[in-house]
This record gives structure tokens, C-alpha cells and sequence, in this order.
């Protein structure tokens, strides 16, 4: 297994390099010039000329790629170009705020998720089966911006059971800001994740050795929890790990509307002022994020089927 | 698992009904910025919010007085209005006197010193040092002399030589110094009132290296120690401020809207201020109706439950003691034409053709609210240059007239004309604001596509002439007309300001005439003939003067709107009484 996660890390190279090629691709040759919007609206042709010049910009094209290789495996991702702030500062104060409401929600939700999909798993084909996959899809029909707005309307400014937006650091004052978005990306989540798990769940039902386990008089809560559930992992894994390096990116919408100043308002900002550096690092922060957490929901295919062998 | 189900229930129950309660021991003042701000180095400060930011931990040599209209310069830093040479040329200032810079460890023994002239050479040499690439560098670009050529000279060291005398700043004291101008520069005064020439000192700069934009060290009325790019600003009052006094004159009819009642008194009013930065309309509107602020701007989307009848405050919030401000703002909307696309530049009549199928009535009332005026020209009101009663003819809604005159410019209905393109930012309103434009050119025969941009793609497509037309509005920097006629001057021309490209020799030596000229009523009617000059012209389709509408509690006092509000916050108070007893009906 050693050898095979040393060289599942030894593929990150050539990922990497391929992903600082899009960048580059995306950011030095696509994008227009950063200058004009650096400068603001009063920006002489020459003030354009001198600042593309100091930002390196008029560095040959495979010198320009070098750097965002250089930055890809060393992580220094050197200063914002529109705050002037260290962007691996900018990334470690961003994150907290999106950890601090992503964390709880996706562990919640998925936690909440899978219970339910176990639940309605036995019940297949019941009332409540039926119950709550309509209720899943008539969630999932309402946009999130619906469930936002209404939520924050009534939850915080009509019963004035939350704060309405903001944020504060440190344990316990950030849970009345984050409360009531991570309800939302809770409301949010179960509905596509309900229906998936169920769905996965249900094509295990149906194996043989479901049917070899009910014939040998096992219950059918042991053989959902400890055969079909166990058998389920695989994808449900993939599902649910390959989400997480979306958690560090934050939640944009609910960041936005809750004012939490977290990594998803920080790129936003960084794609209206043509913050190249910014925009770079976070694009190389999650590609890194994919290959990683790819690589420990392989891992973890081993715990949850020992017959999985790495080679 | 049920011990974990008891711990979340806990979790979330400690959060319930834990709003924060209301101070009402000091006087806080709560502010509602909707954007981020970009940090707090004066050279960079280039947008308004930021502007606002700064205006609270820095000062310039002047400021805009907080009531009297229209907008007059008053000293702040400095100790008086400067004494200008007989050729205009060369400014003399005096500083005030015993102005402290605040307490930080970037001083001996961690105390603010006191105000020198260096101070205020060294922030305007800051602005033009190459390796900080200023935002602000425009308002001083050519303008001081030896300063052009002292950024040109450092561009090539590594570190930029402050030590090195420039011919036009010179220090004659410890609180005299002088400046030269290479050519008359009327609106210099408002320059050293902008956030751009706010005075830093040069300890802190060297002291916190990158880091100064976040830990601002200046003479203001409040202190934020550090700035961390956090939703939350919490600024506190400045303990070593100078005495500096509520003014006691205003416009006709302060006294009586109570705007005279702190005459006298010592400021800043309050102790503390709370800005909250909340980007969406929802968030601002409830907390301000939480009484979480104290002002806010009134969002489109939320404009009808505010405001009845496009006037009357709402009578739920009547009830509460809120109050509404309607606000002209100084500034325009407008379509540019690139003038340096064939199809317009040489065809004034399509131009006008286009201008007068715009129903600008019916825009005005589904996009503003009908509370916006229809621009005439380049000129907003309240500027010298814009008379009311000038019309101008193209500015109406004239299908028939704009039938002719596209015929006459080659398009009869509309036939032979390729569909124009107008290129916008990806936002909602100014999407449906081309929309309703492109639906009433339809009626004439042209075809209007729509370019949605990102702010950056917008700028790109504009500086690089591949726009035939694109929207925009432009707010003032100073109050001075030459801020806008400056944007159809032909050297501004792309990638200047001048994104029409539009280019007319006897408009532009009216302006470089003109712009050489202190206020006075020849100025002023050389700006009026430039204005009706451009409005026949039609470079641009005119839009509107728009108004801003503000809200504000019953307890914040000494409110006006002010359109260069970058020191106001000083003058604001909050009536502790007040609000204790109407905070009970939120």
C-alpha cells in the first residue's frame, strides 16, 4: 500500500504541471489585460504600461508558465495583486469562516442523509418511501436562492431566532452566524444526497447474497446494516470524499448572503478585480485538494471492502 | 449516538434567541459598507467605500464642509486655505499645529508624534513613487514640478530615493512648505481633499512594510489598530485627536432640521463605529430594519416597501421614527458610441436617430423609480456648467423624427444597418436596462445585441477599442465639471477615459482653455458651451442624474447627504435616549 500511495503522490507531478498549464493558459493567454481594471477608472496608458511591466507581465510566455509552476509546488503564491495582502494569509483567514460553516453542515447532512436513506431503504416501495422522495425532489426543485431568502427572512428577522448576517471568530460566538446557513446547506444537501444513497443502497437489496442472508434467517435490519450498507460504502465514499475539497472553496451563495468572509466571497472578489495570483492559487488549492482526497477515498475502498487490493 | 443528537441540540439551541443585545452606554454609530474594502492605504484607495474607510483613521489638508451646498473646501489638516503666487503657480500651506499621528509601534516608545511638513511631501512623493504604481497617481500626473520627472528617474533604482529634493515641494518649516505647479491646476485644493493625498507617516510605511495597507496610522478622529479583511470594522475614538469643533454654519435651513444643534462641540460625537460589510440587498434590508444600522441605502429590489408612491416613506417605518433622504447624486448614466467605429464617427444622424427612440420616461420609471433626471448632456446638476433650462433635442422620445433622421443617415427602417452590439457588466439591472433599449430601437428597425462582461472583460474590450457601443455611469471625484467634460476630451481618448473615443478639435480647446482656469463665471460659461456643444453632438446616448435614497433611524443626528463623504462619519451623532426608547418597537 506504501508503494502505492508513493506513487499515486509521484502522479501529482504530472497533474500538476497539466493544471498549471490550463491555468496559465486561462489566465496569461484567454484573460484580457489586468492592468486597466488594477488601475480603476482613471488609468493612464502609461501607469498601464509601468504596472504590467512590475507585475511581470511582459516576461516571455514560458517564463510567465514557470512561475505558476514554481507557485504550484511550493505554495507560495506571492501577494494579492488588487489587496496587496500575502495570499497564503488571505487563504488561512478565508478559511476559517468557511470550515467553520462547512465542516458541521456537510458532516450533519451527510450523517442525517444516509440514515434517512437507510431508513426509507426498509421501508422501499412504503408510504413513507414514497413520502419522502417526493419530498426530496420537491426540495430539490426549489432554488437555493429561494430557501436563502425565506430562511433568513423568517428564521432570523421574523422569529429573530439567528443573527440575520456576520460573522465572529472563535467557539462559542461563531455558531449563532453559522446556525442558520449551515441549516440551509443542510435543507440543501439532503434531497440529491437522500436520492443517491438510496439508489445505491437499493442496487445492493436486490444482490444474491442479500437474498442467500434473508434465506439463512437473518433480519432484515442486520442485513441492511451490516451486509448491504457495508457493500454500499464504495460509492457512497467516491460521493462523499470527493466533495470535501469543495468545502475549503466555501460556500459562495450563503457566504455572500451571510455575510461569513470566507474563501468563496474572496474568489469572487478576485474575479471582479482581475486578482490574477488570487484566482491561480485557488485553482491550484483545489486541484491539489481533488488529487488528495482522490487518493484517500481509494485508500478507504480498502477498510470498506478488504478484497480491494492496491497495485 | 444519542448523547451526540443531545450535544447538537445543545449546540443549536445556544445559538437561538442569542442576538446581540443593544449598547446603549455608548454612543455607536452602525454603518452598512456593501462592498469589501480593499485596504487602507491612501494611494490605492480608489473606490468610494474604501474612500469612507480611510476617512475615518486619515485626514487630508482639506475637507469638504459636512453642510453647506454647494460643496465648499474647508481647511482640515491645514491651518488655512493656501496662498497662491500671482501666476497661480506655486501654492503656500501652513499645517495646524499640535496634530498627533495615533498611538503605534511603528513609533519611539509606541506614541503618535506630531504632524510636519515632511509628512505631507512624503504622501505626495508616495504617490508618485513608481514602485507603488498609485491609483491615485491621475489627480497629480503632470501636474507638480519635478514630480514626473522624479517617478521617471527612481523607475529605473531599485528603491525609490525620498531623500531627493523636488523643485516643485519644498519644506520652509516644520509647518510651512510650498508647491509648485508646472501649469495651473484650478482643481488642485480638491486633490489634497481626496483620500489619494491623504498624509501618512513615513515610520508606519517603513515600520509595517506590505502590511501598512492593514495597519493605518493616521491623524483621523478614530483608530483601528488593525485591519483584518474581516465583515466587521470596529473603529474606536481617537484619544489623542486635536481640538477640532462641529461647525456652526450650514445652508439656509440646517438650523431648522436640527443640523446646527452640536454647533460648537467638540468631535468626533462618537465613541465608537461598527461598520458591517454585507454585500446583499436582503441582509442590509433587515438588519437595518433590525435597527442593526443606523443608515442605509435603500436597494432597488426594496424600494417599494420603503418608499410609497415613489415618495412617502413606507408608514410601518414612519412609525418607527425612521427618516428618508432622497439624494441627487452627481453623476451620469450613459450608451458610448465608439466614435472610432466608421459607422458612428462619421454618421451624426444615426446617432441621433438612435437617442431619440430611447423612452427614457418609461426607463426612468422601471429602473429608477421615476426619481431619476434625464440627462441632457454630460453635466450633472449641481455642477457649474449644467443649465436647467438647456433641453437637448435629441433627448426625447420621437419615433418619427428618429424614422427621419435614420433615413437621411443611410437606414431607411432600419435596412442596410448591421445589428450593434452594446457591451455591459454582467449585472442584472444593466442587462434589462439594454434590453428596454434594444425593444424601443426595434421600433425604428435597428437591432441591439446585448454583450454581457465581467467588470475586467468590460474594461479590456473598452481600453482596446473593440466595443461599437458600452454602458456605463460616471460619479464625480471632486466637484468640478472638468471631472466629466474630461471623458469626451480627445488626448483621453482609449485607453483613457474618453472610452468613445470621441474626438472634436473646438470642444478640445475649449476644455484645455478652460480647465487652466480658476472658478470664475467665464469658466463657467465655457463649461456650459462645451456641455450644449456635445448634447448636439450626441457621442453618448444621455441616461440620467440618479438618486440615491437613504434611510436613516430616528436617533442618528446631523445627518446630509454628502456626495464626498469621506470625513462625514466625524460629524455624525447617535441620541442615546432616543434610542433606548424606539428600540423597543424594532
Amino acid at each position: 500500500m506504501t508503494k502505492y500511495i508513493i506513487r499515486r503522490l509521484l502522479y501529482m507531478i504530472p497533474v500538476l504541471l497539466g493544471v498549471s498549464l490550463i491555468i496559465f493558459v486561462l489566465f496569461n493567454v484567454v484573460s484580457g489585460d489586468p492592468t486597466a481594471v488594477l488601475l480603476g477608472k482613471n488609468a493612464t496608458a502609461r501607469q498601464m504600461a509601468d504596472l504590467r511591466e512590475q507585475l511581470g507581465l511582459n516576461k516571455s510566455l514560458f517564463s510567465q508558465y514557470l512561475d505558476i509552476v514554481k507557485s504550484a509546488f511550493t505554495f507560495d503564491f506571492g501577494y494579492s495583486w488588487a489587496t496587496k495582502q500575502e495570499i497564503s494569509q488571505m487563504i488561512w483567514q478565508g478559511a476559517y469562516p468557511s470550515l467553520c460553516l462547512s465542516i458541521p453542515a456537510f458532516v450533519i447532512s451527510t450523517v442525517v442523509s444516509l440514515l434517512i436513506s437507510v431508513f426509507v431503504a426498509y421501508y422501499r416501495g412504503k408510504g413513507i418511501d414514497l413520502f419522502v422522495r417526493v419530498c426530496c425532489i420537491a426540495g430539490m426543485s426549489i432554488s437555493a436562492l429561494a430557501y436563502i431568502l425565506f430562511f433568513q427572512w423568517f428564521f432570523a428577522y421574523k422569529l429573530g431566532w439567528f443573527e440575520i448576517s456576520g460573522f465572529e471568530e472563535g467557539f462559542p460566538n461563531f455558531i449563532s452566524y453559522i446556525a442558520l446557513p449551515a441549516i440551509i446547506w443542510i435543507v440543501l444537501s439532503i434531497g440529491p444526497d437522500v436520492r443517491f444513497f438510496r439508489t445505491v443502497i437499493l442496487d445492493e437489496i436486490y444482490q444474491d447474497y442479500v437474498r442467500t442472508a434473508r434465506s439463512k434467517g437473518l433480519s432484515e435490519i442486520t442485513i441492511l446494516l451490516h451486509h448491504v450498507l457495508r457493500n454500499a460504502m464504495i460509492p457512497i465514499i467516491t460521493y462523499v470524499v470527493i466533495q470535501i475539497p469543495s468545502l475549503i472553496l466555501g460556500a459562495l451563495l450563503l457566504e455572500n448572503f451571510f455575510s461569513i468572509p470566507g474563501l468563496g466571497g474572496m474568489t469572487l472578489n478576485a474575479l471582479n478585480s482581475s486578482d490574477f495570483p488570487v484566482m491561480k492559487a485557488m485553482a491550484i488549492i483545489s486541484s491539489v485538494g481533488y488529487i488528495i482526497f482522490g487518493l484517500i477515498s481509494d485508500i478507504l475502498y480498502t477498510v470498506a471492502d478488504p478484497r480491494i487490493k492496491f497495485k | 449516538m444519542k448523547s451526540l443528537v443531545l450535544v447538537l441540540c445543545g449546540i443549536l439551541f445556544m445559538s437561538l434567541g442569542c442576538s446581540k443585545d443593544r449598547n446603549f452606554d455608548e454612543r455607536e454609530l452602525h454603518l452598512i459598507s456593501p462592498e469589501k474594502i480593499s485596504g487602507f492605504d491612501p494611494i490605492h484607495v480608489s473606490d468610494m467605500y474604501s474612500g469612507n474607510e480611510s476617512g475615518k483613521v486619515y485626514e487630508g489638508l482639506f475637507e469638504f464642509h459636512p453642510l453647506k451646498r454647494p460643496y465648499e473646501l474647508m481647511p482640515n489638516l491645514a491651518e488655512s486655505l493656501p496662498t497662491v503666487s500671482e501666476d497661480g503657480l506655486t501654492y503656500t500651506f501652513k499645517i495646524k499645529k499640535g496634530v498627533l499621528f495615533h498611538d503605534s509601534p511603528a513609533f519611539p516608545n509606541g506614541k503618535g508624534r506630531e504632524l510636519k511638513s515632511e509628512d505631507v511631501l512624503y504622501s505626495i512623493k508616495r504617490l508618485a513613487d513608481p514602485k507603488l504604481q498609485a491609483k491615485g497617481w491621475w489627480v497629480l500626473d503632470d501636474r507638480i514640478a519635478g514630480l514626473n520627472e522624479w517617478k521617471e528617474k527612481n523607475a529605473a533604482l531599485d528603491a525609490s530615493n525620498y531623500a531627493e529634493e523636488i523643485e516643485g515641494l519644498k519644506k520652509i518649516d516644520d509647518h510651512t512648505f510650498a508647491i509648485k505647479l508646472k501649469k495651473p491646476f484650478p482643481q488642485f485644493l480638491y486633490a489634497l481633499a481626496m483620500p489619494y493625498t491623504f498624509i501618512v507617516a513615513k515610520e508606519a510605511v517603513e515600520h509595517f512594510g506590505k502590511e501598512f495597507l492593514n495597519h493605518p496610522v493616521g491623524t483621523g478622529p478614530f483608530i483601528l489598530p488593525v485591519f483584518e479583511q474581516t465583515n466587521r470594522i470596529v473603529y474606536t475614538k481617537n484619544p489623542t485627536f486635536r481640538e477640532k469643533f462641529y461647525p456652526s454654519e450650514g445652508e439656509e435651513g440646517d438650523d431648522k432640521l436640527g443640523l446646527l444643534a452640536d454647533a460648537g462641540k467638540k468631535i468626533p460625537l462618537v465613541d465608537k463605529i461598527i461598520v458591517d460589510i454585507i454585500v446583499e440587498a436582503q441582509p442590509k434590508w433587515l438588519s437595518f430594519q433590525k435597527a442593526k444600522a443606523d443608515l442605509f441605502e435603500i436597494p432597488k429590489d426594496f424600494f417599494d416597501s420603503a418608499v410609497v408612491g415613489g415618495k412617502e416613506l413606507a408608514p410601518d417605518l414612519k412609525s418607527k421614527g425612521i427618516r428618508l433622504f432622497a439624494n441627487a447624486q452627481l453623476d451620469t448614466t450613459f450608451f458610448a458610441f465608439n466614435n472610432d467605429d466608421m459607422l458612428f464617427k462619421t454618421n451624426k444622424k444615426l446617432r441621433q436617430a438612435i437617442s431619440l427612440s430611447w423612452n427614457r420616461e418609461e426607463a426612468n420609471k422601471l429602473f429608477y423609480n421615476s426619481s431619476a433626471v434625464q440627462a441632457q448632456s454630460v453635466i450633472p446638476p449641481g455642477l457649474g456648467g449644467y443649465r436647467k433650462e438647456f433641453k437637448n433635442p435629441y433627448v426625447k422620445y420621437d419615433l418619427e423624427q428618429a424614422k427621419k433622421l435614420l433615413a437621411e443617415a443611410g437606414y431607411p427602417g432600419g435596412k442596410g444597418l448591421p445589428a450593434i452590439t452594446i457591451q455591459t457588466r454582467n449585472e442584472t439591472v444593466a442587462r434589462q436596462i439594454i434590453e428596454h433599449f434594444a425593444k424601443n430601437l426595434e421600433k425604428i428597425g435597428v437591432t441591439i445585441k446585448v454583450g454581457m462582461n465581467t467588470w475586467p472583460e468590460l474594461v479590456n474590450k473598452v481600453t482596446k477599442r473593440q466595443h461599437q457601443m458600452y454602458t456605463m455611469a460616471w460619479g464625480a471625484d471632486y466637484p468640478d465639471a472638468e471631472n466629466f467634460l474630461g471623458l469626451l476630451y480627445c488626448p483621453n481618448s482609449s485607453p483613457g477615459s474618453n472610452g468613445s473615443n470621441y474626438c472634436n478639435p473646438e470642444f478640445d480647446a475649449l476644455y484645455k482653455a478652460a480647465t487652466i482656469l480658476q472658478d470664475s463665471p467665464e469658466r463657467t460659461a465655457m463649461y456650459e458651451k462645451m456641455n450644449e456643444m456635445v448634447a448636439m453632438e450626441n457621442p453618448w446616448v444621455f441616461g440620467f442624474h440618479r438618486t440615491k435614497f437613504y434611510l436613516s433611524q430616528a436617533w442618528l443626528k446631523n445627518y446630509k447627504f454628502m456626495e464626498f463623504n469621506h470625513s462625514q462619519f466625524q460629524y455624525l451623532s447617535v441620541d442615546l435616549e432616543v434610542k433606548k426608547e424606539l428600540s423597543k418597537k424594532f
